[in-house]
């Protein structure tokens, strides 16, 4: 009995080594090279002295740090939120409608999300451009004639930065809820307007509980993918203030790869690290919580 | 895009079939450059001629990798491990960065001279500027810099366009901003520059900061020291100006600053030499409707001066693989011929910084290069630091001050203040 019960170990072992190992060897390894980096001033390639806590002290009181920090978690709370309802409103949209004009609406939402970064940021660059855009004959009309620099003004970067996000990526969002939708089984609507309930009570106590979960899971990935910006804002901002507009990757990016200070970039990746965790598993813990209720 | 990823490793992949099994009799050089614009179509051409040249001896395999911080980003790597290339483009202005983290190998003399490459062949300012802390590490292909386009008609309709076709009475700043108020009307602006670019302000800065002898940074790391610092606010203060006037719109994105001189809305247009083409092309397919060329820049107070960079070739030093002395003489033989046979390379719009060729009479027929390569005497070349070049914290800072002192946001004091304050804080 005792035998067996250790070769079943011995077969168990076997068969997830190679999971462990490559999981060590890309994963562990590496995190627990970063953190033991981030106390050196090791240049980008290649060892440096241990330095204690001096990169923290550094980071902690540089200006741009609190900078990145600050305007990582404005550019989260402007697209989160937002894609995420917005999904939601699209998919109960795209929802009702039925057979061939269904995939089609889905298509074009879904279709900028196939777009890559880049192409999306040359569409809208130009777009806005302050002397040939197009779309500034809408500004002009608010501001009577003048043109607009969206990209160039520090104010309005951040929000339209966060709405070309929010247009490029709700697809994504739009087709996890339809998902969601789906699931739910008719039966429940049935029975409901039997009883008699308005479509806005069928959503407030059937539509919405039951697609609580998604929510949750759809604003979680959105929140771990938003802490993370770097694309958008780094192309938007290129060559122009961006000090102004820099994001926590950014800043990364910058100690690192500009700068050459891998001790630096790791102090950063890690803290960076932190606050995701915090943030997320806080707000997964804390949404669905609420749901159980 | 994924187009050309795709085209590029089929084209990588069929080089390294044809290199596996070719003769074992012919060297080879891996090179690498980062030139994938309009110029690396001129680079291409140079290197199939090399090669077809050197049919029995020599191959070069070259791959295209991309411009800017990524290329020196894999270079330094590669660097690190021994796998960095034979020899390969890099920028001047980014050579201290190269140098102090090791991903570059110097060339001795007795190397330079086995190969005929002389110091004496190229400008001063030039070869000083491939240099880091007295020793050599590159040799330079050409020097690039900004120079003034103009719209002959225009200039000619205000009285300002000489019996040579050049822009007459534009040097000392209050001549400069006199021609430009003249040209200022009827919907067309005096100037377009990339007011939105951070390097395309800083261009124009540092060249007006030399022209008064200004030091962007000392000997001793010290940024904007002293009476330097006045320089800067002078020379920041006029390019506001010509905003503040009217005469050049602030905000404009680089390809809309293009597009408002080709489009005959601004008389003027700075910019770097690498756009000649552009307009070149368009005049020959007669898109561009008007006569055009271009000059150095004028000369605002005391002294010509212009910002240049220059490419150059440089050999990475490759960790744990000792290159062979004969290898380290073929490669430095291939820069001596590539120097030599650079006239191809100033149809990008480039001077070529060999000066036998710069100033050998088939480069003085090429037009407009020949109108502005004046300017190579002259040349002033990025500070020497890992803060400063391509790509750097100083380009970051000018896009951060600059960029709001010559739009208005930023009273020009201010702006040199917190600039100089910035990089200072970054200076180890």
């Amino acid at each position: 009995m005792l035998k067996s019960k250790r070769a079943e170990m011995l077969t168990a072992f076997v068969l997830i080594a190679p999971f462990v190992l490559v999981y060590a060897v890309l994963f562990v390894y590496p995190t627990a090279k970063m953190v033991q980096l981030s106390f050196t001033n090791a240049p980008l390639i290649g060892d440096g002295d241990f330095v204690g806590f001096d990169n923290y002290i550094r980071v902690f009181k540089d200006r741009l740090f609190s900078t990145a920090v600050w305007d990582t978690v404005y550019f989260v709370l402007l697209t989160v939120i937002p894609s995420t309802l917005l999904g939601l409103l699209i998919a109960l949209g795209v929802n009702r409608l039925k057979g061939f004009t269904q995939s089609l609406v889905l298509a074009a939402f879904f279709l900028p999300y196939i777009l890559p970064v880049s192409v999306v940021y040359r569409i809208w660059s130009w777009m806005f451009d302050k002397q040939f855009g197009i779309a500034q004959y809408v500004i002009s009309a608010f501001t009577g004639g003048t043109h607009v620099a969206v990209f160039r003004t520090i104010p309005l970067f951040m929000p339209s930065v966060a709405f070309i996000t929010v247009w490029w990526l709700v697809g994504f969002n739009v087709l996890l809820f339809i998902a969601g939708l789906r699931n739910i089984s008719t039966e429940i609507y049935e029975a409901a307007s039997l009883d008699g309930a308005s479509r806005f009570a069928q959503f407030r106590r059937i539509t919405w509980p039951l697609i609580w979960p998604v929510t949750v899971l759809v604003m979680t990935i959105q929140l771990i993918l938003q802490l993370k910006i770097f694309d958008q804002v780094y192309l938007f901002a290129n060559g122009g203030r961006t000090d102004a507009t820099i994001v926590l990757v950014q800043y990364i990016y910058k100690w690192a790869f500009q700068k050459n200070q891998g001790g630096m970039g790791a102090t950063v990746s890690l803290l960076l690290f932190a606050i995701i965790i915090i943030f997320s598993v806080l707000q997964y813990q804390l949404l669905r919580s609420r749901g159980e209720k | 895009m994924i187009k050309s990823i795709l085209k590029k490793a089929l084209v990588t992949t069929a080089l390294l079939t044809v290199a596996t099994f070719s003769a074992q009799a012919k060297d080879t050089i891996v090179w690498w450059d980062f030139l994938g614009g309009g110029d690396g179509v001129r680079m291409k051409a140079m290197i199939d001629e090399f090669n077809k040249e050197h049919a029995d001896t020599v191959e070069i395999q070259a791959t295209t990798l991309d411009w800017g911080t990524p290329f020196y980003t894999k270079v330094q790597t590669s660097a690190a491990i021994g796998e960095g290339p034979d020899m390969m483009t890099y920028h001047l202005s980014r050579l201290p960065l190269g140098v102090s983290s090791g991903a570059l190998s110097e060339i001795t003399p007795e190397e330079l001279a086995a190969a005929g490459i002389k110091g004496t062949d190229y400008a001063a300012t030039n070869w000083k500027a491939a240099q880091v802390g007295g020793k050599q590490y590159a040799v330079p292909l050409d020097i690039h810099s900004i120079v003034l386009y103009y719209n002959k008609d225009l200039l000619k309709a205000a009285g300002l366009l000489g019996d040579d076709g050049k822009p007459k009475g534009l040097d000392g700043a209050a001549n400069w901003d006199a021609a430009l108020a003249k040209l200022t009307a009827n919907g067309v602006q005096g100037l377009s520059t990339a007011t939105a670019d951070g390097a395309t302000l800083w261009r124009i800065f540092y060249s007006l900061l030399n022209q008064q002898d200004g030091q962007f940074m000392t000997a001793d790391n010290k940024f904007l020291d002293g009476a330097n610092l006045d320089k800067a606010v002078k020379a920041t203060t006029e390019m506001a100006s010509w905003v503040k006037n009217g005469w050049l719109a602030p905000q404009t994105e680089y390809p809309a600053s293009i597009a408002l001189f080709t489009s005959g809305k601004a008389a003027f247009h700075i910019n770097g030499v690498w756009e000649v083409p552009t307009m070149v092309d368009l005049a020959k397919n007669k898109k561009l409707g008007f006569e055009w060329g271009a000059v150095q820049l004028p000369t605002f107070y005391d002294h010509p001066a212009t910002w240049a960079d220059s490419h150059s070739f440089a050999i990475p030093n490759n960790k744990g693989k000792e290159v062979p002395a004969a290898k380290r003489k073929l490669v430095l033989d291939t820069i001596a011929w590539f120097d030599k046979h650079s006239l191809e390379w100033a149809g990008g719009g480039h001077l070529p910084a060999f000066s036998p060729v710069r100033e050998g009479a088939d480069f003085k027929a090429l037009k407009p290069n020949s109108d502005y390569s004046t300017l190579a005497a002259t040349a002033a070349f990025d500070p020497v630091s890992v803060l400063a070049g391509v790509a750097s914290p100083v380009y970051d800072a000018a896009g951060n001050f600059l960029i709001p002192a010559v739009s208005g946001d930023l009273a020009p004091k201010d702006a040199m203040d917190q600039m100089r304050d910035d990089l200072q804080g970054q200076v180890q």
